[in-house]
Formats: structure tokens, sequence, C-alpha cells
């Protein structure tokens, strides 16, 4: 009788803990909104996506806690989301391991165990494709802050957004620039184009190519090599013998590498060298060759700029908690959260469809971003239209942004020195 | 008798499964496996029973993954419907590749087969029709219910499960028929059977061509789950490694060997990367190869194989009153 009692009480005290558990969280979930964020932390992109979440960790930091020294930036000022009434962002975390399906199962586990409210992600394009898949699915909002695969945007998703430059704007920045060097008198008569074979260099350079045929710019030369290469002498012989005056590579950081040693090996400068991102980007390219390849122009979106900016300060926070600068890849994983975030707090609400409607709307200023963006606004596939990139140059041990020149910190240096 | 009762009972487990884990998670978790019991009951045909371990299987898994995408690209199919397609192109390149690579025996036979699989993933990343490196996508949204793109996990796994039985099937009754006794016979000592008259190349080259239709099913189904297949995910090596692991580890040769192993692995994959994986420490594939280790170390044969033993070793050998009264 007392045990049947006692067990009576202990059911009932239990389920008052439940529903005062289930009371709580309710309320406590107005106060927090959660974030699922799919990079590789395992696999052979690794390294890019603990940049990535390292990156997304500051941005947490500046939407949660107040940060008025951060100027315009979306959610900076103020603790939490002014909105939500202060709500704190927290960002879950999971690994693609460089997989399409890890990517699609963990998007499925942050939507349907861990109940995010939105889903960034993944880095590598294979994997945001079968990632957003389950997002759209579900009808949660999904963005992607690095793929350019062209074809993700083509699928006629409602729940898909991407902050990035896609590769028709990297090409377009190149023929503008290029443009602008011959109308100032600079020889433009000859442009070579340097790319690995797969996905990333061949897509790039076929689109650099259309890009210069309808600005009337002429492409004499196009090498494509295999980026494992470990000897590219025939290929450097050959742009010498063509001697085009101006050379674009898209190459991954190893073959990067070689061709700069190899160009110094045979003695050969180009008047213009363009590295396309990747290779020239990475962190090992300047340290290794950067002496040698004085005057590279390089393009990005991201730039530290001046002592006591906002970027600067952003980049030490970020320097604080890696050791080192913050590249390109992370400062667009970074945006996307902001942009993402920053539609949540003006959706004021978690409703995933408020949030949709937040993300069509989103209006991002320069000034309100990290990134070298004109801005964020989507078109009605999900592209952001005011994407856009900055031309950076290697001038001493370090990249400095020369192109265009409202947002260049140096001046540009021409022609390419070499070493 | 009690062994078909055994049966039974862990059939009606599998069935009632994702009605009692509703979770999509867990749903999805227990479709995975059975997928991946696919492929690796279908490997075990030729690794476990014929004793020739394929490391290339990869290649049939990819035809049949191809095919289903490729079908959809260029013809608007529904990706289940390649399924023959994917099968006919995966018996066929394993008559290909059979007849000159199974007369190598033992670690020779596994390095063709890596090699062959490495020169398709080769050729299909420079393939433009094949999506090159970029992969081929499936139906974004479904079109009709046969291009089988489900939310719920519950079809698929059911689906995963009626293929599987049909697997299995087949694996028993090939079993029990001549042409798996002469497979064990030539696992077992391919001299001694040829001297009794069986033609190993032969029968080694029909468990190969029945294991690549297999496979190439198995490759079918993970597309048309997840709408997309890529050179790495569709002929990537490991790939290959998992679909033997998985066999090995539940006890290659046996029947249910390679859904034991399917049903410890997947989970410990899924379930590691949920706890470990958003710390960014890869830690989940050290965990998940120290298991490995450990059951390659202490239980080379498989776990089922282990508990198998174990049941024979419990259960009491017929005392000599028993024989003498049945006597």
């Amino acid at each position: 009788m007392f045990k049947t009692i006692g067990l009576m009480k202990g059911t009932a005290l239990a389920g008052a803990a439940l529903v005062l558990g289930l009371g709580l969280t309710g309320a406590f979930a107005q106060n927090t909104v959660k974030i699922g964020a799919v990079y590789p932390l395992s696999g052979n992109a690794a390294s890019a996506g603990a940049s990535a979440k390292a990156a997304i960790e500051v941005a947490v930091d500046v939407i949660n806690n107040a940060h008025p020294e951060l100027g315009d930036l979306t959610l900076a000022k103020d603790a939490g989301l002014p909105n939500l009434n202060g709500a704190k962002v927290e960002v879950v975390f999971a690994d693609n391991q460089g997989t399409p399906a890890a990517g699609q199962n963990q998007t499925l586990r942050l939507i349907t165990e861990e109940k995010v409210h939105a889903v960034l992600g993944s880095y590598q394009s294979g994997i945001t494709l079968t990632a957003s898949a389950i997002a759209e699915k579900y009808g949660i909002p999904f963005l992607s802050p690095e793929s350019v695969a062209a074809n993700l945007t083509e699928r006629g998703f409602k729940w898909f957004f991407r902050t990035t430059p896609i590769a028709s704007d990297i090409a377009k920045i190149y023929m503008e620039f290029l443009k602008e060097m011959k109308a100032n008198g600079t020889k433009v008569d000859q442009i070579a184009i340097v790319n690995e074979n797969t996905e990333y260099g061949t897509s790039i350079a076929k689109v650099i190519r259309e890009a210069a045929q309808a600005n009337g710019l002429n492409i004499g030369l196009e090498i494509p090599y295999s980026a494992n290469t470990t000897d590219v002498q025939s290929q450097v012989l050959q742009l010498k013998d063509k001697n085009p005056d101006c050379i674009i590579f898209v190459s991954y950081t190893s073959d990067a590498i070689l061709y700069m040693k190899t160009m110094q090996a045979l003695g050969y400068k180009p008047p213009i060298l363009i590295g396309d991102n990747s290779g020239f980007s990475d962190a090992a390219f300047l340290k290794s060759v950067g002496s040698i390849a004085q005057g590279a122009i390089n393009r990005s979106a991201w730039s530290a700029g001046k002592p006591g900016s906002v970027t600067d300060r952003l980049n030490e926070m970020y320097k604080k908690k890696t050791g080192y600068d913050l590249d390109d890849s992370a400062g667009r994983a970074m945006q996307g959260f902001f942009t993402m975030v920053d539609a949540i707090n003006r959706a004021g609400s978690t409703d995933p469809n408020k949030i949709l409607t937040a993300l069509k709307a989103t209006d991002l200023k320069p000034n309100q971003l990290m990134m070298g963006y004109r801005g964020v606004k989507f078109d009605e596939k999900g592209n952001n239209i005011l994407a856009s990139a900055l031309l950076i140059q290697i001038q001493g041990s370090d990249y400095v942004a020369v192109w265009p020149k409202d947002s260049a910190t140096a001046p540009l240096q021409m022609p390419y020195k070499g070493w | 008798m009690k062994r078909s009762v055994w049966l039974l009972l862990i059939l009606a487990l599998v069935i009632v499964y994702p009605l009692l884990f509703t979770t999509p998670f867990l749903q999805r978790l227990g479709a995975l496996v059975l997928l991946y019991a696919i492929a690796a009951s279908a490997w075990n045909i030729v690794g476990g029973y014929a004793g020739q371990v394929s490391v290339g299987h990869v290649v049939f898994f990819g035809c049949g993954a191809y095919a289903s995408m490729a079908f959809f690209t260029h013809f608007g199919w529904p990706p289940i419907a390649a399924v023959p397609v994917g099968m006919a192109a995966s018996v066929g390149i394993a008559a290909l590749i059979g007849v000159p690579t199974l007369r190598l025996s033992g670690h020779y036979f596994s390095m063709a087969t890596i090699a062959v699989a490495e020169l398709a993933r080769l050729i299909v990343t420079n393939v433009e029709a094949l999506g090159a490196a970029v992969g081929l996508s499936g139906p974004v949204m479904p079109r009709t219910v046969f291009d089988l793109s489900f939310t719920s996990a519950l079809p698929y796994y059911y689906l995963f499960l009626a293929v599987l039985l049909v697997v299995l099937g087949l694996t028993y009754w090939m079993e029990n028929s001549r042409i798996g006794f002469y497979l064990r016979a030539i696992k077992d000592n391919e001299r001694a059977a040829r001297s009794l008259g069986v033609q190993a190349g032969r029968y080694k080259l029909y468990a190969y061509m029945i294991s690549a239709g297999l496979t190439s099913v198995a490759g079918t189904l993970y597309a048309t789950m997840y709408g997309f297949i890529d050179p790495e995910s569709g002929l990537g090596i490991l790939t290959s490694v998992k679909i033997l692991i998985m066999a090995a580890l539940g006890g290659a040769g046996l029947l249910f060997g390679p859904l034991v192993g399917a049903a410890i692995l997947v989970p410990l994959e899924e379930i590691s990367n949920n706890l470990l994986g958003g710390k960014g420490a890869g830690l989940t594939f050290v965990v998940y190869g120290a298991i490995i280790m450990i059951i390659a170390r202490f239980y080379p044969s498989g776990l089922l194989k282990l508990l198998l033993d174990r049941m024979a070793a419990a259960k009491p050998a017929p005392s000599d009153k028993q024989v003498r009264d049945v006597a």
C-alpha cells in the first residue's frame, strides 16, 4: 500500500517536474535562437572547416555580447537579438566528414533532434547540395556562405540562399580590373589562363574565358594542368615563349608554390600576375614563396583594413582565438552567419516562414558587413546580387587591398615584381 | 525448429523497429543499417563464401548509383527505374574484369580490384556526361511517388528491408545449392577443389557477377535516398573498405554476418559523429578505428561467429545415455 502511494507520489512528482521542465524549456526557447552549422571538421577539408567554425564562434561572441566598438556591424552594438527580447544565439556544429551522405544525415539530425531554427553550411558544393535538400523538405532556411557551384541555385529551392560571390562575379572583377588597366595605357593584348584541371580550375577558367570574350579581351593561351604535378617547367617555358601580358592562375596550394619557384628558376616574369584565391590565399603560400611573388594579385572579399577599423578588430578577435589571421573563406562563413542571424532578428521570431520572409527582404549595406561585398540582397534564386570581391596584392610579407580604389589600403604596384 | 523461431522473432523486431523508435534520425539510422547490410551481404557472396576478397566493390556500387542519376539527368527516368541498367552494367563489368583478375590469388586479386576501382573513379571524374568532378543529382522535388523522394525514412526502411530479404534469400539458396558447396570448396583449397573436378574459375566468376549485380542495387538505393552522387562518394575506396569491414566484422561467409556488422558499425559511426563530430577534434574516426582494431585483434572471424561458437559450447553435447536411448 505504502509502496503504491510512494510510487504514485513519485509519478506525480515526475509528471510535475516534466510539465515544469517543458514549461521552462518553452520559456527558455524564446531566449535562444539555435542555428545548425554543418562543416567539414574532419576529412581533407578539415582545416577550412575548423577556420569556419572559429569564425562563426567569433560572430556568436559579437552578437551575444555588446560590442559598441564594432560600429555599424550587424547586431554588434547590443547584447543578443534586440527584436527577440535580447535572445542569445547558440550554434550547434556538426561534422560533414567531407561526404555528401554525412552532410545530409547531420543536417537531418540538426533539424529533427536539435530543433535548430536555421542551417548554415557546408563548404564543399556537393555536400551543400545534399544537406540543403533535407532543409528544403523540412522547410527550414538554409544559407550557404561559401559554396560556388552554379547548380545550387538552379534547383528552384524556396529555402536556399547564399551570400558568396560566384564564378561570374569573380570573372567580372578581373575583367573590370584589366579593362581599367588597359584604359590607363597598360598593354593587355593577350591573357593566359593557367588552371588546374578538376572542377574548380575548369569551371573558373571557363567563366573567365566567356567574360573575356564578352569584354573584348583576348585569351591567347590556356594551359590546364594536374594539381598533383611535381614539375611545371614545360608549362612555364610555354608561357615564356608566348610572353602574355597577363597570366591568371587558378591553382591549389602546392602547385601554386611550384609555379612561383619554377618561374624564378627560369627567370620569367609576366607584367601582370593574378592568382585566383585558393592556393594563392593559403597561409602556406605566403610563407614559402611570398618573397618571390611580390606584386602577385589575388581576389578576396576580405581585407583586415586599416588598424582600428571594424574588420581589423574582428581579425584581432579571430587571431586571439586561432593564432592566425582571418582568411577569405572563413570570413565568408562569418558573413553568412551574420546575414542569417540578422534575418532572424528582423523576423522577430524563430518561425521558419517569418525567417524566410525576412531573408527575402534582406538588404544589408556595405557598412553593416565585415566582408567587402557591395551589400547583401538576394535575387529570386537566392544568390546575393551584391556579392563582389576586391583585389589584393602581395606587398612585403602580406596581402594588402589595392583595387578598387575606394577600398584600397595601399597603392597598386605595377608591374609584377617577383623577387 | 528453434532456429526458425529465433529468426522470426528477429524479423519481427526488425519490422517493428521504426514504429518503436519514431524520431526521424533513428528511423533513418535503421534505413542506413539495412542499406549497408544489402551492400555487405552482396559482397559476402564473393568475399565471404568464395573467399575472393574484393576491395574494389565500390565500382559496382557506383555503377548502380551513377546509372540511376545519369538516366534521371539525361532521360528523366525515376532513379529507381535504373536498377536493371545498373545491374546489367555491373554484371558486364564484373565479367570483363573477373576473367583476368580472378586468376590472381589472395592479395593480388585484392590489389587488382583496387586498381580497377581507382581507374573507374579517375575516368568518371573526367566524363562530362557523368557529371565529371562535380557529380550528378537526382530529382530536386519528387515529381511522382516513383521518384522515391520522401521526407520520412519509413518508406526507405521498408524498401531496403524488402531488398535485403531478397538478397539474403538468394544467398541462403546459394549456400545450400551446388554452387555454394563449390564455392566453399574453392575457398578452403582451390587446388583440391579443382582436382575433384570443380570448375573453380567459372564458379568464382559466377559468384563475382551475382555479387556485382546485387551491390549495384545498393548503389541505386543509396543514390535514390541521398539524391546525389559524385566520384568520391560513389567510387571512392572508403566505401569499398566500409562494405568489406562490415562483412568481416559481423562474420564473412555467414548468412547474417554482414547484417550484424552493419547493425554495429553504422550506428557506431553515426552516433560517434553526433557526439564527437561537432567538437571538431576528428575524434569520430579515432573511436571508430579503435573499435575495428579491437575486433580485428580479438575476434578476427567476426562477432557472429564468436556468438555461434559460444552458443554451441554452451549447449551440452549429447550424453552417452541419450545416445544409448536412441539406439
